[in-house]
């Protein structure tokens, strides 16, 4: 029963880890809290829906289009709203309220074309489980947490090892330095921006199999996003996927012992404190703003 | 602005507010007036602690939710009349607030972290108000038991009772924090540099605490207000993430940090809001927070200080222009 | 008759494994200028945010009027009458001029009504009148330090302590500085700190010399400039005496 509880979360909380992984670049390169990161989820989750229904792409292949046609609209989104916003008056609270808006913007686009009802799809992973050990794994949340995985690699592997994902580190630790450096700050900006917009889209192509797909979806992730990264660590990459699986492990553990809301109390608490008395989280550093 | 000065603005905006409780409007009209006035009232509650000491709160709907759930259930219970429900409710928000304030400001919280944990703080209240439906109600929520037109009660069977109550309610925060001048310039020292605030004798924890104390009480009893007009509160609406946003908004569009800033901010975005949600929201759900969401984005872009800052902007470009024409005409440039 | 009023008492101060402050003592008297120098990193600035409470100090004591405030909080130490300027310059970029000057006047005043009425006679004395609405974070460096400086002197200090206000400035500029720090001596006590030696050699009444967090040296200019340990110290880092 324990290994179940502990494999339940440790899927639940690779999602977790996928999503946060968008925000964390964002947040902790950009230095801008993006409310409406659930809601580019609950975009791509549509996205997937649709193909799905429409013209039959599997969820997990509508990545590799889902993947290029956010990066384009974080683009925009970056160019068109976010940038005109930086470095001027009262940034932080504008980019908040920018985001929000645009999360806004998102939800009842959603609600105006698809209504608000609940959609699902089906595929021939749908109510299937593994059996691993004596545990019963989702299946598709078990694919689920092995793109994340694969993602996850991926991206470690670009941030570390090539030039680009150092130009990443370098402007996320001083802008000012890597200006210095030579580094195109606002090019670097675009990209994460971008890259974290993408990133989230595809999670939601991934968990669209496994969760129900409405308008609002995005509000819950988004609390979610946002604890794993702080608790993980303001810009440290492996601190999001620890915080993602920790948080998924938490929430197996909590759902199991107590009610749903009390399981959300349970780690908005840990979240409050963490902020408290190490904002840098686990692995970060350079909170205190 | 000096005291003076914003105290007859106050009181001249007051007659005129006043003298619109005697025009005959329709309903819709009244109920925009009373929406208006009451994110008026809020924003400028928040606008205390937010806007003048710099910290984006968008939780505050935890004590808006604190004031409404405890004056309606002391009344359900009790029978307790409301006007004093909403001070218990009052001191209730304060309380909570402290419990908040104290570890975030002497731990230091600030900027972003300051806003995800005032978001936490929310959906924490959120989430209990769910869980303890015994009391509360949970999800379906509480309605206000109905009482014919009763002062002593706070209900009223028309709107125009209800009007009066929040003009006044409005007058007396307004009156507030212009009267709070030292304060004011206390926060926005704090908010601009603590250190040196600090160094000049200011106590930095001592007036955050204050101020968010007096916020706290004042949305709380906002939300004992919500209870009784609406006569009917439910998590997601008093304890959301929106009614939060809202509150922010307002100021935020209106001019952060400003006395008037809120109140102007209310009078732009909720008549629009409201009237966009009447002509389009029955044909398209959703299309009037489209819109509204959209507008929203623009204002900031354009307008990072909001509306009250052009006052200053302006004034501040022409001490610029007669300096630089003096310059030139000493021949110094 | 020099009145003792400022005690510092083997205060020493260390952030990891560096000992920023190492048993450091002297005392400040009433109506004096006294000079503190010393190469960069000897912890001058670093004493200044120790007697203003910035730091705490992990030995010893400050007193002040035979009253210990090295546990009070820098706004109350303000109010007992230390002020202390910084080095770099921290205006409120948000507010105009004249409410940085207002804001700086108001701990201190009864109502906020005679705050305002001080606020010009700061501005004049500071030369920033004629910029009065403008916001601090549009001024030049040397308007920066003059606020610095006037939103000091708002605070009404019966110790001033002054931290590199004449980086910056020209020869002309420090003049003026120098002529208003000598007047400035007539009703205050002023302790302050520079990298520029024609200053201190000129307006201090004694000297204390700073290194590697220690006391190196004190007494009148004339015996600092000829101390051979001082000498040395600044010779061995290669720094220029003379600005």
């Amino acid at each position: 029963m324990l290994l179940q509880i502990i494999a339940s979360g440790l899927l639940l909380g690779g999602i977790y880890a996928l999503l946060s992984v968008g925000l964390n670049l964002i947040f902790g390169v950009i230095k801008i809290v993006n409310l409406a990161h659930g809601d580019f989820l609950m975009m791509g989750m549509y996205a997937t829906f649709f193909l799905f229904t429409l013209k039959d792409v599997n969820p997990y292949v509508s990545v590799l289009i889902v993947f290029p046609a956010f990066v384009l609209i974080g683009v925009v989104v970056f160019r068109v709203i976010i940038k005109p916003l930086l470095g001027k008056a009262e940034t932080e609270v504008n980019t908040i309220i920018a985001t929000a808006g645009v999360g806004f913007v998102l939800q009842n686009l959603a609600l105006m074309l698809w209504k608000s009802d609940f959609r699902a799809i089906e595929t021939n992973l749908t109510g299937k489980s593994y059996e691993f050990f004596g545990v019963l794994l989702s299946a598709g949340r078990t694919w689920t947490f092995v793109i994340c995985i694969i993602v996850a690699l991926l991206l470690y592997y670009i941030l570390m090892k090539t030039k680009v994902g150092t130009h990443i580190r370098a402007v996320s630790q001083d802008t000012d330095a890597a200006t210095l450096m030579g580094i195109n700050v606002n090019r670097i900006y675009t990209l994460t921006f971008a890259a974290g917009i993408a990133l989230v889209g595809i999670a939601g192509s991934i968990i669209t199999p496994t969760f129900y797909v409405y308008p609002t979806v995005g509000l819950y992730f988004n609390t979610m996003a946002f604890i794993i990264v702080v608790l993980g660590g303001l810009g440290s990459f492996t601190g999001a996927l620890i915080g993602g699986l920790l948080i998924g492990l938490v929430e197996s553990f909590a759902g199991v012992m107590a009610s749903a809301e009390l399981a959300q109390v349970f780690s908005l608490l840990i979240f409050l404190i963490i902020l408290f008395v190490k904002p840098e989280g686990i692995m970060g550093k350079g909170a205190r703003v | 602005m000096k005291q003076k000065q914003s105290l007859i603005v106050l009181g001249i905006l007051g007659v005129a507010l006043l003298a619109l409780y005697f025009l005959p409007l329709i309903v819709f009209a009244k109920h925009i007036l009373i929406l208006t006035l009451f994110y008026a009232f809020l924003g400028t509650g928040w606008n205390l602690m937010c806007g003048y000491a710099g910290r984006l709160s968008l939780g505050h709907a935890a004590f808006v939710a604190v004031g409404a759930y405890t004056s309606i259930l002391l009344f359900k219970e009790f029978s307790l009349t409301p006007w004093l429900g909403m001070l218990v409710g009052g001191v209730l928000a304060v309380v909570v607030m402290l419990l908040i304030a104290w570890p975030s400001f002497r731990f230091g919280l600030k900027g972003p972290y300051f806003t995800l944990a005032s978001i936490a703080v929310a959906e924490i209240v959120h989430n209990l108000l769910v869980y303890g439906r015994d009391i509360t109600g949970g999800s379906l929520g509480l309605s206000l038991p109905y009482v014919p037109t009763s002062l002593a009660q706070f209900q009223f069977d028309g709107k125009g009772e209800y009007y009066l109550v929040i003009l006044v309610f409005w007058l007396a925060a307004m009156f507030l924090t212009i009267k709070m001048e030292r304060t004011r310039y206390y926060l926005e020292a704090i908010r601009e540099d603590e250190d040196a605030a600090s160094a000049l004798g200011i106590s930095v924890n001592r007036n955050l605490i204050i101020s968010a104390c007096i916020s706290a009480f004042l949305v709380a009893i906002g939300g004992t207000f919500y209870a009784q007009y609406f006569r009917y509160i439910d998590p997601y609406s008093i304890a959301g993430f929106s009614l939060s946003l809202n509150m922010a908004l307002v100021v935020v569009i209106g001019g952060s940090g400003t006395i008037f800033g809120p109140t102007i901010g209310a009078f732009l975005l909720i008549p629009m809001t409201e009237l966009l949600r009447m002509s389009l929201g029955a044909q398209l759900p959703g299309l009037h927070l489209f819109l509204y969401g959209i507008l929203l984005v623009a204002c900031v872009i354009y307008l990072p200080k909001g509306i009250a800052s052009l006052p200053g902007i302006i004034k501040a470009k022409r001490e610029k222009k007669a300096l630089q024409i003096q310059q030139t005409s000493e021949g110094v440039q | 008759m020099a009145e003792t009023i400022l005690v510092i008492d083997g205060i020493s101060k260390s952030f990891g494994g560096l000992q920023a402050t190492d048993n450091v003592s002297f005392d400040v008297n009433k109506g004096e200028i006294l000079g503190i120098i010393g190469p960069n990193g000897a912890g001058k600035s670093t004493l200044f945010n120790l007697i203003t409470g910035f730091y705490p100090i992990d030995s010893g004591s400050i007193t002040y009027h035979g009253k210990r405030i090295d546990k009070l909080t820098p706004d109350k130490i303000c109010h007992k009458g230390i002020t202390r300027t910084f080095q770099v310059a921290k205006p409120f970029p948000g507010l105009t001029i004249a409410d940085n000057i207002l804001v700086a006047c108001l701990p201190k005043a009864a109502k906020v009504s005679e705050a305002r009425d001080q606020v010009d006679a700061i501005l004049k004395i500071v030369k920033l009148d004629k910029k009065a609405n403008s916001l601090g974070a549009d001024l030049t460096t040397l308007e920066r330090k003059r606020l610095e400086l006037g939103k000091a002197l708002a605070t009404n200090p019966e110790v001033l302590l002054l931290d590199e206000v004449m980086t910056g400035l020209k020869p002309k500029e420090m003049d003026e500085m120098m002529d208003l720090i000598r007047e400035l001596k007539k009703t205050k006590t002023i302790v302050i700190v520079e990298h520029v030696m024609r200053v201190i050699m000129n307006i201090s009444d004694r000297i204390i010399v700073l290194d590697h967090g220690q006391k190196i040296a004190e007494g009148l200019p004339k015996e600092i400039a000829e101390n051979e340990v001082v000498i040395k110290a600044y010779l061995g880092r290669g720094s220029n005496k003379d600005a």
